[in-house]
């Protein structure tokens, strides 16, 4: 399987000499193939968002190797091989919705016919085609987020970091979002890492649920998601999906016990 | 499904015209209350119809009405405060942006600009009709001078006003400074750059009045206001008038400003 994301022995630590030190990720190691789905879960303070800045390049680390596409994580940034979507919709607000999906294409300079195009069916995949024309401010919290996935999806990037997307949303729109993240991330054909602190959303959405524990911030279990495809509502419902979500919670109970011996 | 809000009309408002009328009324009642009450002679303040009833007369024997000699010198004078107005904007602007981007330039020359402003304007500005040699010139230099100042501060603050994980947005798109600049931080330092340029509306008309004293010019509204002055006692409504004169050109220049940033910002609904 070839490595879209490959961490060895990735090391962070902040602070200045002279000061005490946090080590945010310790000993980090592992490999993200093409068109995996993966969570990074885990308690507040575990590194799950750093490791996610980290690979898109936001954040430099303090030693070991972090390959993009068997690149340097920098190269691939400057490659515009990634894109990011954050919790906060982070949309233009002097911009319309076509206008904010059209950014990065802007930025690349793709001519402005193509740019058009593009926004428009990136705007139909998330389906708010009939809103292009609207402003930010006009939208409800779950369609700004579609608008910046759909931002984040326009340059059609191989790799798709998400920071806790859906964080901000309520249950119902949030298990919705997920839904069509899931027929997105199917009809793009994109590799995604998504960090986030539910436990039903990360078993799923995921390939693979990435569990780390605080203090240092390290992985203390990666579980694999056998749940079928086309997942759905029934999904949900399903035996698996229960005994999965109960693994999980295991696994983060297990890395707290770790820490506290 | 998710509603979209259809764009919030504000409440209506109350015909605005009818609210400056009120409020000219309400002031003009109060100029000739506190007349009466405090036995104030002409000298002190006149009454507002002497005033009105010096622009319809003219200034000297023979002469024009004294509104027509006033309107040629506010144009003559808003000609020098406008030129003062976009050359010190232009200059606040490049000045803001710089600091935003270089905290070095910015820790070095900021104490200056501040210092500049410090300075009373007065006392400079006979230096610079020297330097320039008299020529018209010194009316928008002085008129800039008073003008950069606000510009600079609130480019510099609107362009470092952007949500941090904006830039960040920006840098995973790997955009240069440059189209950050434009696309990110310029659009949302408008607000602030507009609120600086209302201020720096009012100020350069009066930069450009205070420059026209020492150079001699006696075209301006700082001409008429000078020669009025020596009249005052017995005069003093023409004065009045020169005053009223000046700051109808500083409110002209701040409604205009206002009126594009309204539509520069149509589109900008804050805090929603």
């Amino acid at each position: 399987m070839q490595s879209v994301v490959s961490l060895k022995n990735v090391n962070k630590i902040f602070g200045s000499a002279g000061r005490p030190t946090t080590v945010a990720l310790k000993d980090i190691n592992l490999e993200i193939g093409r068109r995996e789905f993966i969570s990074l879960i885990g308690p507040s303070g575990c590194g799950k968002s750093t490791l996610l800045r980290a690979i898109g390049d936001l954040i430099e680390v303090t030693s070991g190797e972090l390959l993009v596409n068997d690149k340097p994580a920098r190269q691939a940034r400057l490659n515009r091989e990634y894109g990011m979507v954050f919790q906060a919709p982070v949309l233009f607000e002097w911009r319309t919705v076509l206008k904010n999906v059209e950014l990065p294409l802007e930025i690349m300079g793709v001519p402005k016919a193509e740019r058009t195009q593009r926004g428009r069916a990136m705007l139909k995949l998330v389906e708010l085609q009939n809103f292009e024309r609207h402003y930010p401010w006009q939208l409800s919290g779950g369609m700004q987020q579609r608008v910046a996935i759909a931002r984040a999806l326009a340059f059609r990037p191989e790799l798709l970091l998400m920071d806790e997307p859906f964080g901000a949303l309520d249950e119902i729109t949030r298990e919705r979002m997920n839904a069509e993240l899931l027929r997105i991330w199917q009809e793009t054909q994109t590799t995604v890492v998504f960090v986030t602190h539910s436990i039903p959303e990360a078993v799923f959405l995921s390939t693979r649920v990435v569990v780390m524990s605080a203090r240092p911030g390290r992985i203390s279990d990666i579980i694999p998601i056998d749940l079928p495809y086309p997942r759905n509502i029934e999904t949900r419902e399903h035996p698996r999906f229960f005994e999965l979500v109960t693994t999980v919670r295991e696994a983060l109970r297990k890395g707290e016990e770790m820490r506290e011996t | 499904m998710d509603v979209a809000f259809s764009p919030a009309r504000p409440a209506r408002r109350v015909a605005p015209a009818l609210a400056v009328i009120l409020i000219i009324l309400t002031l003009a009642i109060a100029w000739e209350l506190i007349k009466l009450i405090f036995n104030l002679d002409k000298r002190t303040l006149p009454h507002l119809w002497e005033i009105a009833e010096a622009f319809a007369q003219p200034s000297r024997r023979n002469g024009p009405p004294l509104i027509g000699v006033l309107v040629e010198a506010a144009l003559y004078t808003l000609r020098g405060a406008l030129l003062g107005f976009f050359i010190g904007a232009a200059l606040g602007f490049v000045l803001g942006t710089l600091f935003a981007h270089s905290p070095l330039l910015e820790r070095s020359l900021v104490p200056y600009v501040v210092a500049s402003q410090t300075v009373p304007i007065l006392a400079i500005a006979p230096m610079v009709v020297i330097w320039l040699r008299g020529s018209w010139w010194s009316v928008p230099v002085i008129a800039a001078y008073l003008t950069f100042f606000p510009v600079t501060i609130n480019t510099l603050r609107g362009m470092r006003s952007p949500d941090p994980r904006a830039v960040e947005l920006m840098g995973s798109y790997a955009a240069s400074t440059w189209q950050t600049l434009w696309k990110l931080r310029f659009p949302s330092a408008l607000p602030a750059i507009f609120t600086a340029l209302k201020i720096a509306a009012t100020a350069s008309v009066v930069g450009a009045i205070i420059a026209e004293l020492p150079s001699g010019i006696q075209k301006g509204l700082g001409g008429a206001i000078l020669n009025f002055n020596q009249y005052y006692i017995t005069g003093p409504e023409r004065l009045w008038a020169a005053i009223f004169m000046a700051a109808l050109v500083g409110i002209l220049l701040f409604v205009a400003t206002s009126v594009v940033e309204r539509i520069v910002l149509r589109n900008i609904v804050r805090g929603a």
